[in-house]
C-alpha cells in the first residue's frame, strides 16, 4: 500500500492528456474508438479500485480491529493517513452518485426519444414537423433516424443522403454504447472527462467518414455538415457542449482533406496507453492483495 | 428483401450503391422536405436525378404498401405525400426534449452541435468558396 495505489490516478491523467492531444490526429476507425474507450474503462476501474483500497484502510483501523490486533500482539502501522482514506471514501461516494445520475438521465432520455419516434409512425425514418434543424440517431431494435422537417427542407437530395448515412453509421457502429461507456467512466473518474470528449469527437468523425464514403464525395459530406451546423447555430442559442468547442469546424476541415489513413501514431500511442492502464490494474490488484494479506493474515 | 424482388441497382464510379431500406428513407425524406404532394418524376429529381425512374416507382409503391406514404390521383398521375401520424404530439415531445438542461442535451447525439461566431464565419466562408468554384 505505498505508491502503487496512486498509480492508477496518475495514469488516468496521462491517458486523458494523451487522448486530448491525439484526438485530432487519430484515424477515426471503430478500432480506434474501442481502444480509447477500453483505455478509459481500465483507468476508471483502476482508480475506483484504488479508492476502494484507500477507503478500506479505514476499516483496518476501527477501534475493534486495533483492539484485536493488539490482543494478537500485532503492531498496526497505518499504511496511509486516515485523512486520505476518508477522502477516498468521499470521492468514491460522489463517483457512485454521479454514475447513478448519468445512467438515469441516459435511460430517461432514450425512453423519451423512443416515444417520440413512436409518435412519428414506423419505418427507419422518423420525421418530426419542427422547423428547427436537428437530426438524431435513436438506438433500439431496430434503431431509427430521427430528423426534423426543418433540416430536410434545408438540404438537397444528396445532402439529405449524407445526414441519413451519418446517423445510420452511429446505429450500425453502436456509437451510443461506446459514448455511454466513456461517459460512465468520466462520471466515476472526472479526470477522464477529456477522454469522454475525445470519444464523442471520434464517433462523429467516424460517422462523417462513413457518410462521405456512402455519398461518394467528401466535399458533399463537408457541405451538408456545414449547412446543418450553421442552421443549428442560427437557431436558439444553446450552451456550447463539450470541450472541443470547435468540433464541427474540425470535422468539416477533416472532410476537406484526404481520407485518413491508418496511422502509425495509433499503435505506438495506444500501446503506451494499453500497457500503462494494464500496469495500473495489476498494481492496484497487487496492492489490494497485499492489503488483505497484511490486514487479515499478517 | 420483403417481397423477394431485387431492386434495380445502379453503379457509378465513386458512388457505392445503396440498399432498398436506405432508398426508402431518402424518398420519404424528399417527400417530407417538399411542402406539397409530388409525382414520381418530382421525387426522382428531389432524391437524385441519376436514379432510375423505375426504382423510384418501386420504392414509392413499397412505401405506400407500408402505409408510410399517401397517394392521390390527378389525371393519370399519382401524387405522393408523407402520411403524418401524431405530428402535433411528436412536435411537442421534441420541443420538450430540446428544452432540457445541458446534461440531457449531451445524451442526444446531434448531427452538429452549436457553433461559436468565429466558427460560423469560417464555415460560411467555406460554403461560399465552394459555390464560387463550381
Amino acid at each position: 500500500m505505498t505508491v502503487s495505489v496512486y498509480v492508477p490516478v496518475a495514469l488516468s491523467v496521462l491517458v486523458a492528456v494523451i487522448s486530448r492531444l491525439m484526438v485530432a490526429r487519430l484515424s477515426p476507425t471503430r478500432g480506434t474508438v474501442i481502444t480509447v474507450v477500453g483505455a478509459a474503462v481500465l483507468c476508471a476501474a483502476g482508480t475506483t479500485w484504488a479508492l476502494v483500497l484507500l477507503a478500506l484502510t479505514l476499516i483496518g483501523f476501527t477501534p475493534l480491529a486495533v483492539a484485536e490486533a493488539t490482543e494478537r500482539g500485532v503492531v498496526l502501522v497505518q499504511p496511509v493517513p486516515g485523512v486520505v482514506g476518508a477522502l477516498a471514501a468521499v470521492a468514491l461516494t460522489f463517483g457512485v452518485a454521479r454514475v447513478v445520475r448519468v445512467v438515469r438521465v441516459r435511460w430517461a432520455t432514450r425512453r423519451e426519444l423512443r416515444e417520440l419516434c413512436r409518435s412519428c409512425g414506423h419505418g427507419e425514418l422518423a420525421v418530426v414537423p419542427v422547423a428547427e434543424p436537428h437530426a438524431f440517431a435513436v438506438p433500439g431494435r431496430p434503431g431509427r433516424v430521427l430528423v426534423t422537417q426543418g433540416l430536410l427542407e434545408l438540404l438537397d437530395g444528396k445532402e439529405r443522403r449524407v445526414v441519413l448515412a451519418h446517423e445510420r453509421a452511429h446505429l450500425a457502429g453502436r456509437h451510443h454504447g461506446l459514448r455511454a461507456t466513456a461517459e460512465i467512466c468520466a462520471a466515476m473518474n472526472p479526470m477522464l472527462v477529456l477522454v469522454r470528449e475525445a470519444v464523442a469527437f471520434l464517433v462523429e468523425r467516424n460517422a462523417d467518414e462513413h457518410a462521405a464514403t456512402v455519398s461518394g464525395s467528401r466535399e458533399l459530406a463537408a457541405r451538408a455538415l456545414a449547412k446543418a451546423a450553421l442552421a443549428e447555430a442560427g437557431g436558439a442559442k444553446q450552451a456550447a457542449l463539450g470541450f472541443i468547442a470547435n468540433s464541427v469546424t474540425a470535422r468539416v476541415a477533416a472532410l476537406q482533406e484526404a481520407p485518413p489513413r491508418p496511422d502509425r501514431l495509433l499503435p505506438g500511442g495506444f500501446l503506451i496507453l494499453g500497457v500503462g492502464t494494464a500496469t495500473a490494474a495489476v498494481q492496484a490488484t497487487l496492492a489490494f492483495y497485499r492489503l488483505i494479506h497484511w490486514l487479515w493474515l499478517g | 428483401m420483403r417481397d423477394g424482388a431485387r431492386l434495380p441497382r445502379r453503379r457509378r464510379s465513386g458512388e457505392p450503391r445503396r440498399g432498398a431500406g436506405e432508398l426508402e428513407s431518402e424518398v420519404l425524406a424528399a417527400l417530407w422536405a417538399s411542402g406539397h404532394p409530388l409525382t414520381t418524376a418530382d421525387v426522382q429529381r428531389a432524391v437524385d436525378a441519376e436514379l432510375a425512374y423505375n426504382t423510384v416507382q418501386t420504392i414509392l409503391a413499397r412505401l405506400y404498401d407500408k402505409g408510410l406514404v399517401g397517394r392521390s390521383s390527378e389525371g393519370r398521375r399519382h401524387l405522393y405525400r408523407p402520411v403524418k401520424g401524431a405530428e402535433e404530439l411528436a412536435a411537442e415531445q421534441m420541443q420538450a426534449l430540446l428544452r432540457r438542461g445541458p446534461d440531457r442535451q449531451s445524451v442526444l447525439q446531434r448531427f452538429a452541435t452549436s457553433l461559436s461566431e468565429e466558427d460560423a464565419e469560417a464555415l460560411r466562408a467555406m460554403l461560399k468558396l465552394r459555390r464560387r468554384r463550381r
